[in-house]
């Protein structure tokens, strides 16, 4: 690890932890301009962060995206890069109060992982390699927002009539849509990764599937959303039970990246 | 005859779909927590006896291709045909249907008394065509991402191709894998094919870690008389008489001579893990265990300081089987280094020149592109599903000269009405917050 990604990683930590202050500052004094100075450092933050990956990108000659220390800080950038989006997107800042935590704890974690540069063994050498993760972080990160969002439709529903947060937050039905939105965003791009994952395993190992861990989890978690995809069909299961739905989808994402290579070992497990 | 129905009308249900889809997933979890592919006793060395009895007898040792598992993935295919073809009358009207004159049932968002309805149709990005109606007054309408209709059609479709194409394939692939040393020749398998290794080269970095495995092989089919040779490097297979070839792994190999009372007796080439039978002397075998090119002793038993050849060490176990009673005993165990060899009454053995063998896995899937195209088409689908949002405008002149408009756009309905407000100056009554109005009908 290079000093200036090392200073530049600590920096994001230390903003990210401002971010997360800032917007708990927000909804606690109710004060507008917090959520912008939020909203400034969130953006300083992701700013930084795109230059202290391109810089362990320079430093290890190759897309910072292989072991479990590189996909935490590349899935914390996807988290921040989502929920910022769907922040200005839906003028929202409410959701950053809630998105904030997630991407410091993500960033934590990253920082409890060795941050040693080591070479690629051959099966890593691939320009699939890329595709398939940058497309995961951009999933993990839209599955992170709904999770987000859920925990916020979940919330709204204590929210006092004409209180701060009936007027911060959006109505209960379009919350359900932003979720939805996210989910989308998320399984489109889940599909993408298994798909170009599978292409890779093909050119790699011989097989597009071979029932890995890694593989079948992200499976799971694709089966989980499509089942969300469609009990919102059915009147009665929007909303609530939707939200619940995604929450519990974002726990076997976490499981997905995680658990599968802590516990389980196959061809991901970083060990 | 009420009862087919029923079960036809289930078998055919989003409800039976969402009920597999989770059963999959939970079968899916279950396997890759029980490791696949044990004995009977390697499970009840794992868990309890009993336990071990239940996973085998449930299949669980092999959750993927067991028969409920498949049962399961039948049913999912029929469910999906089901749904498809039910579907596919409804989905080709409405596309036939010219936009969107009249909107049937509630719409999403409606204005009245609207000076100008085209600021609408533009705001939407829809094209207006206008028409009168029966009583002689303009109507103006048209409709956007019609295709959107067709997004869970698709991704059902692509589902059904993509397990389609993996299970032709699981039934029909031929796989094969033959392992050796450069300029080893060796049968593929029941093919009638023959695999030489022509040249193996293992790049190291400078640090000693592997840069790549490169292999140079040639295919040679002796009954039709066809030869073709090709790399064959991780990430890049060979194409070979229409078989990929995967550099799969590799090992280290080593050539061990005997000699009995100082005279040659033979000479073969061992790949760790293999042994050799002295030739007269059958009863006496030697087993290549495993090779460090850079022996050193740790605590933790033998090791290799790095992957380059500076200090050979071969691990070695030499066994007598016992005619009389097949029994094996265990003559010895060590590590040989350079120079060293092993002695048993008459007979000398040395280990020599250490180099690497590759392992060649030769595949044969004429489905991958099925399930391939099975894949896009999801991927299609999704994006049809997902991100085309079909809408319909229509706008009727009234007797005053102003203009009703309305409009429907079902998938993104809060944000639909949103614009509409944004346009039409009016809030739209709120009377709909059917999210909530859902919860209260679930609880009652």
């Amino acid at each position: 690890m290079t000093n200036a990604e090392n200073v530049l990683f600590i920096a994001v930590m230390v903003i990210y932890l401002i971010t997360m202050l800032l917007y708990f500052f927000f909804v606690i004094f109710k004060k507008t301009p917090l959520a912008k100075a939020a909203g400034g450092f969130q953006a300083a933050g992701l700013l930084i962060h795109t230059a202290a990956l391109v810089l362990r990108g320079i430093a290890a000659g190759r897309l910072p995206m292989t072991n479990q220390y590189e996909f935490a800080t590349c899935f914390a950038w996807g988290l921040c890069l989502v929920s910022l989006i769907f922040i200005v997107k839906f003028r929202f800042p409410v959701l950053g109060a809630f998105s904030a935590p997630v991407t410091f704890l993500i960033i934590g974690y990253a920082a409890m992982q060795s941050r040693e540069i080591h070479e690629l063994m051959p099966a890593l050498q691939s320009n699939w390699l890329g595709v398939h993760v940058s497309t995961a972080v951009i999933s993990y990160g839209s599955f992170g927002v709904s999770f987000v969002l859920s925990l916020i439709y979940l919330f709204r529903e204590k929210a006092k009539e004409g209180g701060f947060w009936d007027t911060h937050i959006p109505a209960r039905e379009k919350l359900d849509l932003i979720s939805y939105r996210s989910v989308c965003l998320g399984l489109l791009f889940l599909t993408l990764t298994i798909l170009t994952g599978a292409i890779w395993a093909e050119r790699a190992w011989g097989s597009y599937w071979s029932w890995d861990p890694k593989e079948t989890w992200s499976l799971v978690t694709w089966l989980i959303y499509a089942v969300y995809l469609h009990l919102r069909l059915r009147r009665n299961w929007k909303g609530k039970l939707a939200a619940i739905f995604a929450v519990a989808g974002f726990v076997c994402v976490i499981f997905t990246y995680i658990g599968v290579n802590t516990f389980l070992p196959g061809v991901h497990s970083y060990k | 005859m009420a009862a087919l129905k029923k079960i036809w009308r289930f078998l055919s249900s989003m409800q039976f779909a969402v009920i597999l889809l989770v059963i999959l997933a939970a079968a899916c979890a279950g396997g890759s927590f029980i490791p696949q592919g044990l004995t009977l006793q390697e499970y009840a060395s794992a868990y309890s006896e009993r336990t071990a009895s239940l996973i085998v007898a449930l299949g669980l040792d092999d959750v993927f291709h067991c028969w409920w598992f498949i049962v399961l993935s039948v049913f999912l295919c029929g469910n999906l045909i089901l749904c498809n073809l039910i579907r596919l009358p409804g989905l080709i009207k409405r596309t036939k249907r010219s936009g969107g004159k009249v909107i049937l049932g509630e719409p999403t968002a409606a204005a009245e008394g609207v000076a100008d309805p085209n600021q609408f149709f533009e705001r939407f990005g829809i094209t207006p065509k206008e028409e009168k109606d029966e009583d002689g007054r303009a109507v103006l309408y048209g409709d956007r991402h019609r295709a959107g209709i067709w997004g869970a059609w698709v991704c059902h479709l692509g589902v059904l191709l993509l397990i389609l194409g993996f299970g032709l394939g699981q039934m029909t692939h031929r796989e094969y894998t033959v392992y050796g040393v450069t300029g080893e020749s060796l049968p593929v398998g029941d093919t009638g094919l023959v695999m030489t290794i022509d040249d193996f080269r293992v790049k190291l970095r400078e640090d000693d870690t592997v840069s790549q495995y490169t292999a140079e092989l040639t295919l040679t089919d002796t009954a039709k008389g066809l030869t073709e040779s090709g790399t064959a490097e991780v990430n890049r297979p060979a194409e070979l008489l229409g078989y990929r070839c995967y550099q799969n792994s590799t090992g280290w190999a080593a050539a061990v001579t005997v000699t009995k009372s100082g005279s040659f007796l033979q000479e073969e080439v061992l790949c760790a893990g293999e042994f050799l039978p002295v030739l007269d002397l059958p009863e006496l075998v030697v087993l290549f265990n495993a090779f460090y090119p850079d022996y050193v002793l740790t605590d933790e038993g033998p090791a290799t300081a790095s992957g380059s050849i500076r200090n050979p060490g071969y691990l070695y176990s030499l066994y007598y089987l016992d005619p009389a009673t097949e029994e094996e005993h265990m003559l010895g165990m060590n590590v040989l280094l350079s120079g060293e060899q092993i002695t048993v009454d008459d007979y000398v053995i040395t280990f020599s020149e250490p180099q690497n063998y590759t392992l060649i896995q030769i595949k044969k899937d004429r489905f991958t592109w099925l399930a391939l195209l099975g894949g896009l088409i999801v991927l299609c689908g999704l994006v049809l599903a997902l991100y085309l949002k079909p809408m319909r405008l229509s706008a009727l002149r009234e007797e005053d000269g102003t203009w009703t408009v309305k409009g429907e756009c079902r998938k993104s309905a809060p944000i639909f009405r949103e614009q509409f407000e944004k346009i039409s100056g009016v809030t739209l009554p709120r009377e709909q917050d059917s999210v909530l109005e859902q919860e209260k009908e679930t609880e009652r």
